[in-house]
């Protein structure tokens, strides 16, 4: 049999050194404007019952999870995703809590991609979720959060604003299948017009159909919204739209220019969000590294009924940016090594404490000669050697 | 904004839809003379330095769109079928067409009798989805060559294939049962380059529009 004694499984790696500074410096970063904001950081485990996530409204699909089973034989899986675990959490162990709770997580999640595309299978997500509030005000903080977390790491960011109320309002209209629903929602959802007109040439021509025909268009700036309001006026979507127009000019203070996005095209894990639906980008990243909305009927699936709200960043993505930056270096050398002679050495790790105290970086040299010692030092590129005793 | 100096990179698929499409560079007045004499250069500028070509072949040029190492691509619906994932499809560029056939020896009853059919194909998964949608169980042998060859020496009961003109079919035999698909050209955009750099593209979106339809 081969012998995969030295390989890490496809999709998984090594963090070593300026990795992990970088990873560490990042988190940071977010993790500051969560605790500032009052969130308070949640762990859960890393395995799940299957049940949790295989909820029709979720969103993650079967093959897409890594799965095991416990000693009785049932089915758990590596958890692919923090918020279901969490709304599982605030369900139970904080039904009885003052509301709302504001929670950060920072943890890894698991997805089972294809395999050689060069996707990460774990990689280490921080997010927020507020729960137990609904309407403007708890948008609005959760929309902030997101624009401080991203501004926090980059100057270069876009944020796109949706609503999941839209498409949903609009396609309960039509007299269509699930089954038929959710192709006309992958097809606005990759942009694809041909596939999209091709299905709704096959429905009966009505107000709804030309508004859908038009949403994976109906992204920019304001202009968005007049086009929007006609496109969908005496359709449902009014409601969503006109709620979605106030966010944008409530955010306007914030001064962000192009870098806030409408897109009513915007339609990922509609079964899930139920309200504003965000994703934001930063410049030299190919994928969404944030993306988060308002899920109030998820909470309905634990038998405790409360608004929620949230995102999740994908910090790792973001690191991996950070660390090709030019301008980069973690430096993970001592500026002094101290060698002790035969009997100094108890003197010497104190020296190395005072070093290091006083702002050197130093170090203590385990090697068993000063010659090696100072080889060492010369291989390494540390500048001094300093000899106690 | 920083990045907006960088040109749009757009990757071609080597061959037939490189050539159409440079051409359709060309009508809508872009300079594409360094394509033209590309010896054996990968990387291109077209334009005023406003974009970059990249060839590439079919599945490649998904892969690189995906990853957001390039902006846009140009590559047949038949490769997005058989190996899509996470891009936006933004145009059909109406060149390049064909269509995905299912085909087997003439004369032969594809859908009577019990026995689980076998399909040779260069596409499984376009081929797997075909027959899902049929709730029809199906052996399917992936082949890398001439698939019309499979029926012909008795391992497959059918294939399913790009069909152009049909010439081939005929010329060994076989016939189309049922069309799958149409195929042709598509502009592919990654995600974040579509949001990041809206303007440039949805400016090109509308001139590559205009000039197909």
């Amino acid at each position: 049999m081969k012998n995969n004694l030295k390989l890490t499984p496809e999709g998984t790696k090594d963090f070593l050194f300026a990795e992990c500074s970088a990873m560490d410096f990042i988190c940071s970063k977010i993790e500051k404007v969560f605790v500032t904001g009052g969130f308070k950081r949640v762990i859960t485990p890393a395995l799940e019952f299957y049940d949790l996530f295989s909820l029709s409204c979720s969103g993650i699909t079967q093959e897409s999870m890594f799965k095991t089973s416990d000693n009785k034989g049932r089915l758990l899986v590596a958890r692919p995703d923090s918020t279901l675990p969490i709304a599982r959490m605030v369900s139970t162990r904080l039904k009885n809590s003052i509301m709302p709770v504001r929670l950060y997580y920072k943890q890894a999640v698991y997805r089972n991609n294809p395999t050689l595309t060069g996707r990460r299978n774990e990689f280490l997500q921080m997010g927020i979720e507020l729960l137990g509030a609904k309407g403007k005000r708890a948008d609005l903080e959760i929309l902030t959060t997101a624009v401080k977390s991203i501004s926090s790491v980059s100057d270069d960011f876009r944020i796109e604003l949706g609503h999941a109320e839209v498409f949903n309002a609009l396609s309960q209209q039509l007299d269509i299948d699930d089954n038929y629903k959710e192709k006309i929602r992958i097809s606005i959802e990759s942009k694809n017009y041909s596939a999209l007109n091709n299905l709704l040439d096959k429905l009966a021509p009505c107000k709804a159909v030309s508004a859908i025909r038009s949403l994976p268009s109906l992204f920019g700036g304001e202009g968005v919204f007049e086009k929007a309001a006609q496109i969908c006026k005496g359709t449902n979507a009014e409601a969503a739209l006109e709620y979605l127009h106030n966010i944008y000019i409530e955010l306007a203070p914030l001064n962000l220019g192009d870098k806030l996005i409408i897109d009513l095209g915007l339609v990922q894990r509609n079964d899930y969000y139920t309200g504003i639906v965000f994703t934001g980008y930063i410049s030299g990243i190919g994928d969404a590294v944030i993306s988060g909305g308002r899920y109030d009927e998820l909470l309905s699936e634990f038998d405790a009924p409360m608004g929620a709200a949230g995102f999740a960043i994908d910090t790792d993505a973001i690191t991996i940016k950070h660390l090709s930056d030019d301008n980069i270096s973690y430096s993970d050398n001592p500026d002094v090594l101290v060698f002790a002679n035969d009997g100094h050495e108890i003197e010497a790790i104190r020296y190395v404490d005072e070093l290091n105290n006083s702002g050197v970086k130093a170090q203590f040299s385990v090697l068993s000669t000063l010659e090696e010692t100072r080889n060492f030092a010369a291989e390494r590129g540390i500048a001094q050697v300093k000899v106690v005793g | 904004m920083a990045n907006n100096t960088k040109p749009i990179r757009i990757a071609l698929t080597k061959g037939r839809l490189e050539k159409t499409t440079i051409e359709l560079f060309e009508k809508i007045g872009y300079n594409c003379d360094e394509v033209k004499n590309k010896g054996r250069r990968l990387i291109l500028p077209v334009g005023d330095n406003q974009f970059e070509v990249v060839l590439a072949k079919a599945a490649d040029v998904i892969t690189y769109v995906e990853h957001g190492v390039c902006d846009l691509g140009v590559v047949g619906k038949d490769t997005i079928l058989e190996n899509g994932s996470s891009f936006y499809e933004l145009l059909d560029l109406g060149f390049g067409k064909c269509r995905f056939a299912l085909a087997t020896k003439k004369d032969f009853d594809f859908y009577s009798g019990y026995n689980t059919k076998t399909i040779a194909t260069k596409y499984p998964n376009v081929t797997r989805a075909f027959f899902d949608e049929k709730n029809m169980d199906v052996r399917i042998i992936k082949i890398e060559g001439s698939v019309e060859l499979a029926p012909l020496v008795g391992l497959s009961d059918g294939i399913v294939d790009i069909v152009e003109t049909g010439s081939t079919l005929k010329a060994n035999g076989l016939e189309v049962i049922e069309w799958v698909t149409d195929i042709s050209a598509r502009l592919i955009a990654n995600t974040a380059s579509l949001k990041l750099r809206k303007y440039e593209i949805e400016e090109l979106q509308k001139k590559l529009e205009a000039v197909t339809q």
